[in-house]
């Protein structure tokens, strides 16, 4: 079938900001995108840069944008990426561009998950014998651990659109590994580490990393189990600490949320500066009556029982 | 089969429809009510966590809800995308692993003489009306159509993700079901790209900056795309698209002005209920705009 590749062509050094150039391109039935690319490559323009290593599926190397969404070229047949016998392709939205479809991995993804120091650390001294670590355990890391960095979920991050900064949630899942790994050592010090600014708890979790992995590692869980973990030893900065307390205090003791304690708790009782930054939402609600008034909260019917499950976890999780 | 059933739910109202978003509860059960949807509300159960809590606490609180809706063979009601996420998440993983199931049934609901089997279905009150009672239906009760409406719909997170659990396969009307719900009350739909996106609110209190970009991105996209209101399922993202709208305003330095419905509100309108009744006065950014073109329509 014949195809038209619409490519992006980006070179520092000769075209300043880029342009498109098209290739036709005769494929078979079964051709995949990469293999548009890799044949263009071989017959038509050697200059054409992409990035493809496994070609299967597996590495993930060869992420880009096909007709705007991020795809992995060597898994998508142009009979179905093909729109009106055209294909159009593009890095990555978020990346710092090398050349054409290659972009600068380090900056978008390895040097954050650098920054994770995604290494397990046992504590001196090493046991005599090797560490054994449970099937069942293993079951776990190993899904987290075929994570190959791909950058999809980065891709479709939130968060990152707004605030490349952010780490984003490639290097958080696995960041996740070492967190989940029964031979670390320093799992609080990651944790507080993960919970600086433009770590874990920027995350709004909305689940769009978990759509976009391609290899179902769930990476918006991954994030979760890591707060999870978090809020189970009270780590965070001192907000999401405020924060998080005041919620469950709320929830155990009266069996749902009283959110204007929550709003005032959270900034800190003896925070002036922050009390008074609410102030002015807060009493543009009152004068809507939209406010509810804290601490003047009545308890739900079922509440001991909440406190019950919330008393059981805390004598579970010690 | 009768031609149509009475339909009942075990009705989760959630904690912001009386909290922070006083206004949804009555509007709800306003509406509920006069589309003759029975509901029975769930008073002695626990805040779904909203993803704040952590889930090894909050799964059992979850699996109690569930299996208090279960003990009365009713599914559940939500009027909040966080709360049906929630419970929806909670719900798969205590459907998908009965060892899990069952270990929380044995250490949390089991002193209470509670045990939840697997049965429940969580359903919002958006589902609800494209599923169960059908929008077809509904339209045929609109007596106020919104024909001067234009209107962005905003989903919430978690009415969308995690796909496999909240748009299984068979279910795939439900990433149109709001835009269908606003033609089938007669208003025309605001296509946006932030329909499905995060509102901002989770990160409010952790980073404010990133949280006023997301509102002030979405509401000044409906803006400029020409909607007069934005709706949504979600009461969470009402308080952020609502409540830190201004905020939003100074940091984008721009104004926006975006009225931003409930769905129970603009469904309410469009039944002919008044502003008034759908408590629209307790907004902070004025519905005014909304109410005059529903008005008009209203008087013709």
């Amino acid at each position: 079938m014949q195809v038209n590749l619409n490519v992006r062509r980006y070179d520092p050094i000769s075209n300043g900001s880029g342009s498109r150039q098209t290739y036709s391109v005769e494929v078979d039935e079964q051709s995949t995108v990469l293999d548009a690319l890799i044949q263009v490559k071989d017959q038509q323009d050697a200059t054409l840069s992409f990035r493809g290593s496994c070609r299967t599926g597996f590495c993930g190397d060869c992420t880009m944008r096909v007709n705007g969404k991020a795809k992995w070229a060597c898994r998508l047949p142009v009979s179905k990426a093909q729109v009106d016998g055209e294909i159009t392709l593009d890095p990555p939205r978020l990346v710092k561009e090398v050349k054409d479809l290659i972009y600068d991995q380090e900056e978008f993804l390895f040097d954050k998950y650098a920054a994770t120091k995604p290494w397990i650390e046992p504590s001196p001294p090493a046991p005599a014998e090797e560490h054994i670590v449970s099937q069942e355990k293993i079951k776990e890391l190993q899904e987290a651990s075929s994570c190959t960095l791909c950058g999809m979920c980065d891709e479709g991050c939130t968060v990152l659109v707004i605030d490349k900064t952010f780490l984003g949630p490639a290097a958080l899942t696995r960041a996740f590994k070492p967190v989940a790994d029964p031979r670390d050592r320093v799992i609080e010090r990651r944790l507080s580490e993960l919970s600086e600014k433009r770590g874990m708890w920027d995350c709004v979790h909305c689940f769009e990393a978990t759509e976009h992995c391609p290899k179902g590692i769930d990476p918006t869980d991954r994030i979760l189990s890591l707060r999870d973990e978090a809020i189970k030893r009270g780590i965070g900065t001192p907000r999401v600490v405020r924060h998080n307390d005041s919620f469950a205090k709320s929830i155990k003791s009266s069996g749902w949320l009283d959110e204007a304690r929550l709003a005032i708790e959270s900034e800190g009782l003896t925070n002036i500066g922050g009390l008074m930054h609410l102030v002015p939402t807060a009493a543009k609600a009152m004068a809507h009556r939209k406010a509810p008034l804290p601490y003047l909260h009545k308890k739900r019917p079922g509440a001991k029982h909440i406190k019950r499950i919330f008393e059981t976890w805390e004598k579970g999780s010690k | 089969m009768g031609e149509r059933q009475q339909m009942r739910y075990a009705f989760y109202p959630g904690c912001v429809a009386k909290g922070g978003c006083p206004e949804l509860y009555p509007a709800a059960i306003k509406v509920a009510e006069r589309l003759g949807i029975e509901l029975i509300e769930m008073k002695d159960v626990g805040c779904t966590g909203a993803g704040v809590l952590s889930r090894e606490v909050s799964d059992p609180i979850n699996a109690r809800t569930l299996a208090k809706a279960e003990a009365i063979g009713l599914p559940i009601m939500t009027i909040c995308s966080t709360c049906q996420g929630c419970l929806m998440q909670a719900n798969h993983r205590l459907v998908t692993d009965p060892e899990y199931r069952e270990k929380i049934n044995r250490e949390y609901l089991a002193e209470e003489g509670l045990e939840y089997r697997g049965t429940t279905d969580v359903k919002h009150f958006l589902w609800i009306l494209d599923e169960d009672f059908g929008l077809d239906k509904l339209q045929e009760m609109v007596v106020n159509p919104l024909e001067e409406l234009n209107v962005a719909a905003f989903y919430g997170c978690y009415l969308r993700r995690p796909p496999e659990v909240v748009v299984p396969k068979g279910k795939e009307s439900r990433k149109v079901s709001l835009e269908n719900t606003i033609k089938a009350l007669g208003g025309n739909v605001v296509a946006t790209k932030g329909k499905g996106k995060c509102c901002g609110f989770p990160i409010l209190y952790p980073n404010e900056r990133n949280s006023l970009e997301m509102c002030g991105t979405h509401t000044l996209e409906a803006k400029d795309k020409g909607a007069d209101a934005m709706v949504t399922p979600c009461p969470l993202c009402h308080l952020e698209l609502d409540g830190t709208q201004s905020r939003a305003e100074q940091h984008k330095g721009k104004k926006i002005n975006l009225p931003v419905l409930h769905l129970p509100q603009l469904v309410g309108l469009a039944l002919g209920f008044s502003p008034k009744e759908m408590e629209m006065q307790r907004h902070l950014v004025s519905t005014s705009p909304v109410e005059e073109k529903a008005r008009k329509k209203a008087e013709v």
